[in-house]
């Protein structure tokens, strides 16, 4: 199962040369890029790690890269993935997310039910 | 004795009230040199007056009756402080290109109105003109609410931000797909198309305006299949999924009944129609606000009203009136697809929704300018007769923050339903990539959208099924305003 | 011996247009219009740039692909002029599409290294962060090195700089600067460092005439002249200055001119009774000058 969370899910994974077109990107908007990597991709996961801080006043996309190439080779087994971070008035979140990293194994989740009154079912999702 | 000696306003007043039938500019109603003050709320009517009736004796007609005017004088008047209720038409200008046709500027004092009620609103100024004889045909064309009324409404429940946030999905529009057939499905075979669709790859799906519960599928059936439906396609993906379940009914206490049930199942969002009516629109969201949960409105019925410029109310006051009321989705148009909604009318209503304030733009017929008073942005809905051919220019012309909904574009899919999802996700992913990295959407699109099909089957079938389709009319409500090119 | 191959391309090759297209022009204009003299130091800016033109030119016919080398290294005293020309190179590197942005960071030891264990390696990490794509520029750069102080951690930020200007030559160019004797004993200890500089550029402090120079511009930019005493006086100022220690070039030039803005307005102001027309609030007197302590202990001296 491929995880599809992040804006680029769809697509083939994209190479460091689009990664870093992304991230240029994103630097033109002035927004702050930050890495966070986890082994719990559940979708209700809102805390990911955190690898170092967000990059605010960057100019460039090469420092970014060379966070996500280290969070990478620290944590070969986890998603990684790049967020960047709109501070103007009106948005003030996340403009863009993407994953950067994948583990060899991708998490495979099931559903689980627990019937109440009325057929009415309460759902949770778990790691399988 | 008395008569010489009594002072001139005194006088006046006694002419002013004396029974009888006075025209309406005459009674104070036109007012040239008024100034509008910040409090106040202002109206803009496009007015066709009836052959023989003067222009600024038909504005000042429209706002005397309504606000405190009768076709003949009372005495009562003398009771109240008439000047401050009276509304002030106070510009009247000829419609460029359309003769016969008047802009008329009218003002409201904001003590007309009760705080944070839009029946009341929409009860004063649309209440009691629209069937006025002397007026052949006319428009509420845009309003201007001051900020000290803004502030009385609470607005969306949720707002695109919050939205966005509680999906985790960031950078790109959100997908979506009504279910087809609009009517007929059983439950069971309705909540196969939500998971289809949504395992496939879309964000939401969607009932119809008129799904509410129907001999052939009762409400209760269709929540329960459709929330199995999109917790599966939430365990086969690790995303966040959800189907607005219409909860539109003929009593409150019925949409009541049906939205816990949503809330109880989980869902993320609801949905309802404009049919419902604006008390009950406000009401219900309210109980969205308290209750954490997304409110869809599809605008069901608009068109009987919003399309034809001279009679009606124009779609960015609507606009205007439900980010008021508080919903957090609203359909708004696609420009490029098969329902009415001109490039430079539908970018007004998305600015009037998304915008933190709104500048005056004649070209996009933003007459006024709107602050919002951080009342939170309302997500634009772009829903019909639109396929992944035309991602590009849906892009271009609607921005990011919007939901798509590509209905027959997913569920006829020659490939099947879940195909025609990931047609358009990868469409719209690889479309985003591409701007993102400086390529020309308008001009390469096409060749961005091959590109990304030559990695996947569904996308080509999708454009090569549908690569044909435009839907190209004469649009009936366009601007008045439309810069014209310089002679070179 | 290996032949250089060369792509097969039109017969002439126009170094001019490059030049034209690059900006670099700009910057050298630039340059000539807002440092007074600093002879030697242009011609060797534009010794580089021609350097870096012309293998620009080399890499589109096909010869000498491996970058060149570009970290620098400014040494003179203080202000004469050594960040506004690392700022100009930072424009030629850019036009020439050496450095993807074209921004200077300029820093000094503070910015690089922490105060304790741990705590450099990010500050660094984050310096170089912010001027990828462009310059950075290190003043007094051989502040880094401190030996006699075992609990010092400029080592370490000495290391990842090494790292960086070795590996990531693409990403990130290093200007060096300070007193040209303590840089040599810096690149001494530290020949790594020494070894990736290219460029050496020696900002000699400005002649008694170019001071001049200098003091007329910024007394014209501040709307103010000098009497014709006030002009010997200042000329007289300026010698005396050179010779006495602690001299900082333009920024002193600054300073004094400053002061004598502050005695002017002093003694306007004791006079302030008698008439006043616009020429007198323009004017420096030779007493504004000659009160400075330079001419006082230059006559002490004397005694």
């Amino acid at each position: 199962m491929r995880l599809t969370q992040g804006t680029f899910s769809f697509l083939p994974d994209l190479s460091d040369h689009e990664i870093r077109a992304q991230v240029d990107y994103a630097l033109g908007q002035h927004w702050a890029c930050s890495v966070e990597f986890t082994d719990d991709p559940h979708p209700r996961n809102s805390y990911w790690e955190m690898w170092g801080q967000p990059m605010f006043d960057l100019r460039d996309a090469a420092g970014v890269l060379e966070e996500i190439k280290a969070c990478r080779a620290a944590h070969p087994q986890c998603y990684v993935k790049l967020n960047a971070f709109d501070a103007t008035r009106g948005f003030e979140t996340m403009r863009l997310s993407f994953i950067v990293q994948r583990p060899a194994a991708e998490t495979r989740f099931t559903l689980e039910r627990e019937e109440g009154a009325g057929r009415v079912q309460r759902y949770a999702m778990r790691r399988a | 004795m008395g008569t010489m000696e009594r002072p001139q306003a005194q006088r006046a007043a006694q002419e002013r009230y004396r029974a009888g039938v006075l025209k309406y500019a005459e009674m104070g109603y036109w007012v040239p040199d008024y100034e509008p003050l910040e409090t106040d709320v202002l109206a803009l009517f496009r007015i066709t007056p009836q052959e023989g009736v003067d222009p600024e004796e038909a504005a000042a007609a429209v706002a005397g009756e309504s606000s405190t005017a009768t076709w003949t004088v009372v005495w009562t008047d003398r009771l109240t402080a008439c000047e401050a209720y009276r509304a002030k038409a106070y510009k009247v200008e000829p419609v460029p290109g359309a003769p016969g046709q008047y802009f008329a500027y009218i003002a409201y004092d904001l003590e007309l109105f009760e705080p944070g009620s839009l029946a009341n609103l929409s009860a004063s100024i649309i209440g009691n003109v629209f069937g006025f004889k002397p007026v052949r045909a006319l428009r509420l064309e845009d309003m201007r609410l001051p900020v000290a009324y803004v502030k009385t409404y609470d607005g969306p429940p949720t707002g695109i931000v919050v939205e966005r946030e509680r999906l985790d999905k960031f950078g790109r529009p959100l997908l979506g797909a009504t279910v087809k057939p609009k009517l007929g499905l059983s439950g069971k075979n309705y909540g196969r198309v939500v998971y289809e669709a949504l395992q496939g790859g879309l964000d939401f799906t969607k009932d119809d305006e008129n799904i509410n519960s129907q001999p052939f599928m009762h409400w209760r059936d269709r929540f329960l299949y459709c929330m199995e439906a999109v917790n599966r396609a939430q365990a086969a993906s690790g995303e966040i999924k959800g189907h607005y379940l219409n909860v539109t009914a003929a009593t409150m206490e019925d949409m009541y009944e049906r939205a816990e049930l949503a809330k109880e199942l989980g869902s993320a969002i609801i949905m309802i129609d404009l049919v419902i009516g604006y008390t009950a629109i406000q009401s219900m969201s309210k109980w969205a606000r308290r209750n954490d949960m997304i409110l869809h409105l599809h605008r069901a019925g608009h068109s009987t009203y919003t399309r034809q410029k001279t009679h009606g109310i124009s779609f960015r006051v609507i606009s205007k009136w439900m980010r008021l009321a508080g919903v957090d989705h609203i359909h708004a148009g696609t420009v490029v697809g098969k329902l009415e909604g001109d490039p430079n009318s539908v970018q007004g209503f998305y600015n009037v929704l998304r915008e933190p304030h709104n500048p005056v733009d004649l070209q996009r017929g933003l007459f006024f300018e709107q602050p919002w008073a951080g009342l939170r942005k309302v997500m634009p809905v772009a829903s019909g007769g639109i396929h992944a051919g035309q991602m590009h220019q849906l892009l271009t012309y609607l921005g990011e923050d919007v939901v798509l909904q590509f209905g027959g574009g997913t569920i006829g899919h020659p490939m099947g339903i879940a195909a025609g999802a990931t047609a358009n996700r990868v469409a719209l992913e690889a479309t985003i990539k591409a701007r993102n990295e400086g390529r020309d959407l308008w001009n390469e699109g096409p060749s961005i959208l091959e590109a990304a099909a030559r990695g996947c089957k569904p996308l080509q079938a999708a454009l090569d099924t549908w690569k044909d389709v435009t839907f190209d009319y004469a649009s009936t409500d366009t601007p008045d305003f439309v810069p014209t090119p310089s002679p070179v | 011996m290996a032949e250089a191959q060369t792509r097969d391309f039109p017969g002439t090759l126009d170094l001019d247009a490059l030049y034209r297209d690059s900006n670099v022009a700009q910057a050298l204009e630039a340059l000539e219009r807002d440092l007074v003299g600093l002879a030697p130091v242009k011609r060797r800016v534009r010794e580089i740039a021609a350097l870096l033109l012309v293998e620009k030119l080399r890499r589109t016919v096909g010869l000498e692909a491996a970058a060149p080398p570009l970290h620098m290294c400014f040494t003179g005293n203080p202000g004469t002029g050594k960040t506004t020309v690392a700022l100009r190179m930072a424009e030629i590197l850019h036009g020439l599409g050496y450095v993807r942005k074209g921004h200077l960071v300029a820093v000094t030891r503070d910015d690089l290294v922490g105060q304790y264990i741990g705590h450099t390696a990010p500050k660094t990490k984050d310096v170089l962060k912010r001027a990828m794509g462009g310059v950075l520029f290190i003043d007094e750069a051989y502040y880094l090195h401190r030996p006699e102080n075992e609990r010092d951690y400029g080592q370490e930020a000495i290391e990842i700089l090494l790292q960086v200007m070795e590996n990531q030559r693409d990403d990130l160019v290093v200007i060096l600067a300070g007193y040209k004797d303590r840089m040599d004993r810096f690149f001494e200890s530290n020949p790594g460092l020494s070894s990736r500089i290219a460029h050496h550029v020696d900002f000699p402090d400005y002649t008694p005439e170019e001071l001049y120079a200098i003091a007329q511009r910024m007394l014209a930019a501040m709307q103010y002249q000098l009497s014709d005493a006030a002009r010997a006086a200042l000329a007289e100022y300026i010698e005396r200055r050179r010779a006495q220690p602690h001299f900082a070039n333009a920024r002193s030039v600054r300073n004094a001119l400053d002061r004598a803005r502050l005695r002017q307005a002093s003694r306007l102001f004791e006079r302030r009774d008698a008439p006043l027309c616009a020429r007198d609030l323009m004017t420096i007197e030779a007493e504004d000058l000659r009160a400075s302590r330079v001419f006082a202990a230059h006559e002490e001296g004397t005694r």
